[in-house]
């Protein structure tokens, strides 16, 4: 395994596990009817920080573990599957987008999310826009480690 | 049935001195794992490596990559 493929597998891992905590604490706090743009703000801080701190001590660690390719440049088939992957995460954004306009235009489509969340329509609009983000963030890892397992 | 890019890259190693992929990596300006993944036809490289390749190996490019 490529020191690029073992740090995508890593950011894959980071990313699932800070944003699983994130929704997961949305969706409880949505269902105990405790979520408030407080505890939603202070929600998205944490994972911004614990973010930071993963991600650096992640490039750190992988550093040290294969000190020998800490240096490594992308070559051309890195560059190529990451393109692909920002390809991927890029639809997947342009779809967000279209959601979270719709929604503004028509807030009918999802007045049941509004309820669940009982927040203001901008915080409903603000998660469902980190959601979409974190999809295509959750896509774009997910197709490059395909296409470094399986090529192309 | 389709038509795909081979390659002789492994033998052309072994017949030079058994010449390691990591050195070939080095020549050529990629990463190991992409000499693994072209051996394997799990990638096809760009023109200027192929032509790297051979160059090293200093032989024409049909001799390296064979599309068949």
């Amino acid at each position: 395994m490529s020191y690029k493929e073992r740090s995508i597998w890593v950011s894959l891992a980071i990313t699932l596990y800070i944003w699983f905590n994130y929704f997961s604490e949305l969706y409880w706090s949505a269902k105990q009817n405790s979520l408030t743009t407080d505890s939603m703000q202070s929600a998205l801080l944490v994972v911004v920080f614990i973010t930071i701190f993963l991600e650096i001590m992640h490039h750190i660690v992988i550093a040290i573990i294969d000190n020998k390719n800490a240096n490594y440049d992308e070559d051309e088939r890195d560059k190529k599957i990451a393109l692909i992957g920002n390809q991927n995460a890029y639809y997947i954004l342009s779809f967000t987008t279209i959601t979270a306009v719709l929604h503004l235009l028509f807030p009918v489509m999802s007045q049941g999310l509004v309820t669940a969340l009982k927040l203001p329509n901008e915080y409903v609009i603000i998660n469902i826009i980190i959601f979409g983000a974190l999809v295509a963030e959750i896509a774009k890892f997910a197709t490059q480690v395909f296409y470094y397992r399986r090529g192309f | 049935m389709a038509k795909r890019i081979s390659n002789n890259i492994r033998r052309l190693r072994f017949d030079n001195n058994e010449m390691t992929q990591q050195m070939l990596a080095d020549v050529v300006g990629v990463s190991r794992q992409t000499i693994v993944a072209i051996e394997k036809d799990k990638y096809s490289p760009s023109l200027e490596v192929a032509f790297k390749i051979a160059e090293y190996f200093n032989v024409s490019l049909d001799q390296v990559f064979q599309y068949q």
